[in-house]
C-alpha cells in the first residue's frame, strides 16, 4: 500500500492521533494488569503472608525465588505444565484441522453445523471441570458405567487417579473445551483460500493429498499460528478445570503451576512465594506466545501480507 | 443422471457423517444438559440408567424456588448480573478495540510491533496471579462486589484479541476508499463511520462474540471479586450447588443449561458474520 | 409444648411469637434500624438454620445483610482477602475450629461478650475446642465427628459369618478395632461392583483421617516443642492401613480423589459395606427416596487403634464476631440466637450434632416419641463419641499449611510412589520448615 501522500503535512509535526486512539486501551490495561502486576512483583520479594498484613513490608530479597528454584516439586509442576501445554495445543490443532476440513465440504446446513461445532465454547471452564469430574468418576461416572455395561472393562478404571490417565483426563477436558477455537479459525482460513491454485493443481494432476500438503496447509498455517497465539494467551483458564477435576493430585500427578500457585498463595497464605511462582508462569506464557507470534509474522510475510 | 444421484448421495452421506461426528464431540456436554432434566436418584444410580425414565423440569423449578425444598438460589439475579456485565464489557471492549485497531491499521508510528506485542502479552497473566492485587486495588476504590468492577476487568481481558481482529479487518479495507471520501469533504470521523465501519462490521461482530463468551464464562476472577447477588455471575453461582459435604449434580446441570442456552442462541445469530469476520481479520493485513 | 425459662418476655414482638407457638428463651434486645452485615457458610445442610434469621430480625428490629454465602474453602479465601485488604467491614462470620487459629486477632474474645449463663448451656469440650490462645474466638454451632455406618444385612448373613470366621479366625461382628475394620472391608470387597469401605483421599480430609488413626495408634503429630513426630512407627502403621485397603481393591480405585460428597453418595448407592462418616448423612442414608441402604443400616462407634484409643477427629462449625464490628451487642445477640436451644434443635433434627447438652436430650426424646429408632441410635452413639473420644487437630495457625504438606505425601505412599517411611520423613521435614518459619522452635 503506497498511499501515504495525502498526509504530508501531518508527517512533519508529530501526529498524536494514534496515541490518542490507543490511549483508552493502554489506560485500561495499565490499570487492570500492569499496576497489579507491579504490586505482585514487589510482594514476590517479601515474606508476605495473607493473614498478617504487616508482613507486606518484610523485604527478603530473592529468597522466595531461591526457595522455589530449589524445590523439586516446583520444577516437576513446571515441566508438567509445559507437557500439558504442548500436548493440548498440538492436539487441538490437529483435531480442529480435521473438523474444519470436514465442515468446509458441506454446503447445506453449515450454519447449524458450525453452531454445533462451537457448542463446547459455551461451557464455562468451571463447568467443564465438573462435567468431566463426573464423567470420569471411577464408581458412578458414566464412562466407567458405559465400559462395564458394554463389557469392555471388568474393573473400575481410576481415570482421575492413575498415573498416565490423570494427565490424560485433564488434557482431554482442555482439548474438548478449546478445539472449537482452532476449528473455527481454521475454517475461516479455508474460506479465505483462493480457488485458482487449487484448480491449477488439480489440472496438473496432483492427488488430493499433494494439494493438501503443498497448497492448503501452507495457506492455513498463519491461521493455525493465530489460534495457537490466542490459545497460549489464555491457557491459564485450564486452572479452573484442573482445580475442580483433580486439584493437582493425587500425589502431585496432575499438579500444574497454576494449582500450585493457588494453594501456596491462598490456602497456605504465602502470597509472596506464590507471586514468585506466578512470575515464572507468566514468563512461560510469554515464551509460548512470543514463539507463536514470531511464527505468525513469518507466515504472514511468506503470504505477502503487508508489513 | 446416475452420476448426479451418486454425487448427491455422497454429499448427503458426508453431511450425515459430519453431523454424527459433531454430536459425538458434543456428547459430554449433551449429557450435562440431559442431566439437568433428571432427578439425582436416577443420575447417581448404579447400575446406570441409560434411558431416562423421569424427565422433568423439577430441577429448574427447584432452583427458581418453586419446589418443595427451599434451595432458593437467586438465579434471576445472577442471570441479570451476567448479562449486564457481559454485554456492557463487550460493548466497551469493542469501542476501545475499534479505536485501537484503527490506530494500528491506519497509522505508522515508532515501535508499532512492540506496542502490539505488549498488548497481546498483557493477556498472558494468569487470573489466579492477578486476583489478589486487583482485589486490593479494587477494595480501595470500592469496586469489590460491583458490576462496574467486573466490567472494567473484562474490558481489559478482551481488549487484546479485539484489537487484533479489528486491526486485521481495517487493513483489509483499502485506504483509498476513506481517502476519497475525505477528498469529497468528509471529515476523517465521518469517513470512518460511513465507509470503513460498515465494511468492518463482521469483524466487529466476530470480535464481539469472542469477547462475550469470555466474559459470560469467566470464573477465576469473578469468584474472587464478586460476593453477593449485587454482582455474582452465573458461573460463580454454580458453586452454590457445592458444599463441604455434598454436590447437587442435578441442580448444577440445570443451572448449566441456563448458562449455555443464551450463549448458544447468540452464537447462532452471529454465525454468518463470525466466519467472514475471522476470515479477513487477523491474518491477511 | 413446654416452655423453658421465659425471662424478660415483655416485648410485643415476643408476645406475638408466643401466640404462634415459638418458644422464646431469651431476650435478644432491640436494634431497631440497624443492619448487621454477615458472611455465612452456604450449602444444603446449613440453609435450614438461615430460614430462622427472619425471626431474629422480627424480634430485634434489625436487618441482616448476608454479604456472602459460600462453601467453606471459598469463604476462607474471601476472609483472607479481607484481612489483606483491610476490608473487614462486617460483623459476623461463619468459622470452623480447624480454620479459626489462622485468622489471628480479627475475631474478638467472646468471654464477657456473650453472657455467662448463655455460655453455660454449651458443652465444655465444645467451648474448649473453640478457644485459641485463651480466647473464645467462636461460638460453636454444631460439631462433627465420625462413626462407623455399616450394612446390617451383611452381618446377619450366615454364609458371610461362616466364611469370615474360617478365613480370619474370629466371629463376624461390626469392627471394634481398626485392624478388624481392615479385615472386614477386605472380606466384603468385590470390585468393581462392591467395596469394603472408602475413605476421603485428599486435602485436609485425609490428613484428618490419618491424624485420628495416628492418635488411636499411640502416635502424635508433634512433640511438646512442636517438632513433627508423625514419621514414627505409629505413623507408618497408620498409613499402612490406607495402603493395604487400596492395594487390595477394597476401596474404589478413585478414592484418592474423593471428598465427603463421594463417600456419602457411595454408601447411599449400596455399593459399600462400611462407611466411617459424620452424622449429617444419617437421615439421608435412611431415606428410601435417596438411598439404597435405607432400613439396613447399623452404626457403631469409631474403632480403636493399637494403643487402645478410639479415633475421634472432631471439629465444630462456629460463628465469630469481628474486632471491627460496629455493634458488638447486636452481633452477640445474633450469634446467641443462631446457637440457641431452639435453633440447634432445627439443625439436630437433620442429623447435625448440637453443642448444647440440653439439645442432645431433647432431640433424642423427640425421635423416641416419633418412634424413629434409627435416629435415636445415631444420636446416642454420637453423644458417646462426642463425650469420650473427641479431639481436634492442633489449634495453630499453621495447621492447614502443615496439612498441605502431609496429604500429597500420604497419597504418594498409598500409590506406592515412595515408601511410607520416606513419605512421612519428607512430610516431617517440610513441616519442620513451616514451624521454624513460624518461630516455634
Amino acid at each position: 500500500m503506497s498511499s501515504d501522500h495525502i498526509q504530508p503535512r501531518r508527517k512533519r509535526s508529530r501526529d498524536w492521533t494514534p496515541a490518542l486512539l490507543l490511549s483508552p486501551a493502554f489506560l485500561v490495561l495499565i490499570f487492570v494488569v500492569l499496576v497489579p502486576l507491579l504490586f505482585s512483583l514487589y510482594t514476590s520479594f517479601t515474606n508476605y503472608r495473607l493473614i498478617r498484613p504487616e508482613t507486606l513490608y518484610d523485604w527478603i530479597g530473592i529468597r522466595n525465588y531461591q526457595r522455589i528454584f530449589s524445590d523439586k516439586h516446583f520444577w516437576s509442576a513446571f515441566g508438567r505444565t509445559i507437557v500439558f501445554l504442548t500436548i493440548a495445543l498440538n492436539l487441538e490443532f490437529i483435531l480442529g484441522l480435521g473438523i474444519a476440513l470436514l465442515i468446509n465440504r458441506i454446503t447445506w446446513g453449515q450454519r447449524t453445523l458450525r453452531t454445533i461445532m462451537m457448542f463446547p465454547m459455551m461451557f464455562s471452564p468451571i463447568l467443564v471441570g465438573y462435567q468431566f469430574k463426573f464423567i470420569f468418576n471411577d464408581n458412578i461416572g458414566i464412562l466407567n458405567n458405559a465400559l462395564q455395561d458394554l463389557g469392555l472393562s471388568d474393573g473400575a478404571i481410576a481415570w482421575l487417579v492413575d498415573k498416565p490417565l490423570g494427565m490424560f483426563t485433564i488434557i482431554f477436558a482442555e482439548v474438548w473445551m478449546s478445539t472449537s477455537v482452532f476449528a473455527i479459525l481454521l475454517l475461516a482460513g479455508l474460506f479465505a483460500m483462493p480457488r485458482d491454485p487449487l484448480e491449477a493443481a488439480k489440472v496438473d494432476g496432483c492427488n488430493p493429498w499433494q494439494v493438501f500438503r503443498h497448497i492448503t496447509l501452507p495457506f492455513l498455517m498463519p491461521f493455525a499460528f493465530i489460534a495457537m497465539t490466542i490459545r497460549s494467551l489464555d491457557v491459564a483458564r485450564a486452572y479452573d478445570i484442573v482445580d475442580v477435576m483433580t486439584g493437582g493430585g493425587p500425589a502431585g500427578r496432575t499438579e500444574l503451576l497454576w494449582t500450585m500457585i493457588a494453594r501456596v498463595g491462598y490456602d497456605n497464605s504465602r502470597m509472596g512465594q506464590a507471586n514468585a511462582m506466578a512470575y515464572v508462569s507468566i514468563m512461560l506464557s510469554i515464551a509460548f506466545t512470543y514463539y507463536f507470534f514470531t511464527k505468525l509474522i513469518a507466515a504472514r510475510k511468506y503470504m505477502g501480507g503487508a508489513e | 443422471m446416475a452420476m448426479i444421484t451418486k454425487k448427491k448421495i455422497g454429499t448427503v452421506a458426508t453431511w450425515i457423517m459430519t453431523f454424527l461426528l459433531m454430536i459425538v464431540i458434543c456428547l459430554p456436554g449433551l449429557w450435562v444438559v440431559l442431566t439437568g432434566f433428571r432427578p439425582n436418584r436416577e443420575i447417581l444410580a448404579k447400575p446406570a440408567i441409560w434411558i431416562p425414565e423421569n424427565l422433568s423440569l423439577d430441577n429448574f423449578a427447584k432452583i427458581f424456588g418453586f419446589g418443595a425444598e427451599q434451595i432458593a438460589i437467586p438465579v434471576p439475579a445472577y442471570f441479570t448480573n451476567s448479562l449486564v456485565i457481559a454485554l456492557t464489557s463487550t460493548f466497551i471492549a469493542l469501542l476501545i478495540g475499534m479505536s485501537g485497531g484503527y490506530a494500528f491499521a491506519r497509522y505508522r508510528f515508532k515501535h508499532k510491533n512492540g506496542y502490539f506485542l505488549g498488548l497481546m502479552l498483557s493477556r498472558t497473566v494468569p487470573g489466579i496471579a492477578l486476583s489478589l492485587p486487583i482485589f486490593m486495588v479494587w477494595s480501595k476504590l470500592g469496586l469489590i462486589d460491583t458490576k462496574l468492577g467486573m466490567i472494567i476487568i473484562y474490558v481489559a481481558l478482551n481488549i487484546p484479541f479485539t484489537i487484533w481482529l479489528i486491526d486485521g479487518f481495517f487493513r483489509q479495507i483499502p485506504k483509498e476508499m476513506s481517502e476519497a471520501a475525505q477528498v469529497d469533504g468528509c471529515t476523517r470521523w465521518q469517513a470512518f463511520w460511513q465507509i470503513e465501519f460498515p465494511l468492518a462490521k463482521s469483524g466487529v461482530a466476530s470480535a464481539g462474540i469472542f469477547a462475550f463468551l469470555t466474559s459470560w464464562n469467566e470464573y477465576a476472577l469473578a469468584s474472587q471479586l464478586t460476593r453477593s447477588t449485587d454482582s455474582k455471575t452465573l458461573p460463580v453461582g454454580l458453586m452454590d450447588f457445592t458444599a463441604q459435604f455434598t454436590i447437587d449434580w442435578a441442580g448444577m446441570s440445570a443451572m448449566a443449561v441456563i448458562i449455555i442456552v443464551p450463549a448458544l442462541i447468540l452464537t447462532f445469530l452471529v454465525q454468518k458474520h463470525l466466519i467472514a469476520g475471522l476470515t479477513f481479520g487477523g491474518v491477511k493485513g | 409444648m413446654k416452655f423453658t425459662t421465659m425471662k424478660a418476655l415483655t416485648t410485643g414482638v415476643a408476645l406475638s411469637l408466643l401466640a404462634t407457638g415459638g418458644a422464646v428463651a431469651q431476650d435478644y434486645g432491640s436494634f431497631e434500624g440497624y443492619t448487621l452485615r454477615v458472611k455465612l457458610i452456604g450449602g444444603a445442610q446449613y440453609e435450614p438454620l438461615y430460614a430462622e434469621i427472619a425471626r431474629w430480625e422480627e424480634m430485634t428490629g434489625a436487618t441482616v445483610d448476608v454479604l456472602s454465602r459460600k462453601n467453606h474453602f471459598e469463604l476462607d479465601r474471601e476472609i483472607k482477602q479481607d484481612i489483606a485488604a483491610g476490608t473487614l467491614n462486617w460483623c459476623v462470620g461463619s468459622n470452623h475450629t480447624s480454620f479459626a487459629p489462622q485468622y489471628g486477632s480479627i475475631y474478638i474474645d467472646l468471654n464477657g461478650v456473650i453472657a455467662e449463663d448463655v455460655l453455660a448451656g454449651f458443652q465444655t469440650l465444645a467451648l474448649e475446642n473453640s478457644t485459641v490462645a485463651g480466647r473464645l474466638v467462636q461460638l460453636p454451632r454444631h460439631s462433627d465427628i465420625s462413626n462407623l455406618f455399616y450394612q446390617k444385612s451383611l452381618y446377619e448373613d450366615q454364609d458371610n459369618m461362616d466364611a469370615f470366621e474360617a478365613e480370619y479366625g474370629y466371629a463376624l461382628t461390626p469392627p471394634e478395632t481398626w485392624d478388624q475394620f481392615r479385615d472386614q472391608a477386605m472380606f466384603f470387597a468385590n470390585a468393581p461392583t462392591f467395596y469394603g469401605t472408602q475413605y476421603v483421599g485428599k486435602d485436609e480430609a485425609i490428613t484428618g483421617r490419618f491424624y485420628e488413626l495416628l492418635v488411636a495408634n499411640g502416635g502424635a503429630l508433634f512433640d511438646e516443642d512442636w517438632n513433627p513426630t508423625f514419621n514414627s512407627e505409629a505413623g507408618v502403621q497408620s498409613v499402612q492401613w490406607f495402603k493395604d485397603l487400596y492395594d487390595a481393591n477394597a476401596v474404589p480405585a478413585g478414592v484418592l480423589n474423593y471428598l465427603w460428597d463421594d463417600t456419602g453418595l457411595g454408601f447411599a448407592s449400596g455399593t459399600v459395606a462400611l462407611n466411617l462418616d459424620w452424622a449429617g448423612w444419617a437421615s439421608f442414608f435412611n431415606d428410601p427416596e435417596n438411598s439404597q441402604v435405607a432400613g439396613n443400616i447399623g452404626l457403631v462407634r469409631a474403632p480403636t487403634g493399637s494403643a487402645g484409643l478410639r479415633s475421634g477427629w472432631s471439629g465444630s462449625h462456629t460463628f465469630s464476631i469481628t474486632s471491627t464490628c460496629d455493634n458488638v451487642d447486636a452481633a452477640a445477640s445474633f450469634v446467641s440466637f443462631l446457637t440457641s436451644h431452639e435453633n440447634q434443635m432445627v439443625e439436630a433434627r437433620k442429623g447435625l450434632l448440637p453443642t448444647r447438652g440440653s439439645v442432645w436430650d431433647a432431640v433424642i426424646a423427640e425421635f423416641e416419641a416419633e418412634g424413629n429408632e434409627f435416629m435415636v441410635e445415631v444420636f446416642e452413639t454420637y453423644a458417646l463419641s462426642m463425650a469420650e473420644d473427641a479431639f481436634t487437630p492442633p489449634l495453630i495457625p499453621e495447621w492447614i499449611e502443615v496439612s498441605n504438606e502431609i496429604w500429597p505425601r500420604l497419597q504418594g505412599a498409598i500409590l506406592g510412589e515412595m515408601t511410607i517411611q520416606e513419605a512421612l520423613d519428607e512430610a516431617a521435614d517440610a513441616t519442620r520448615i513451616i514451624m521454624e518459619d513460624a518461630g516455634y522452635n
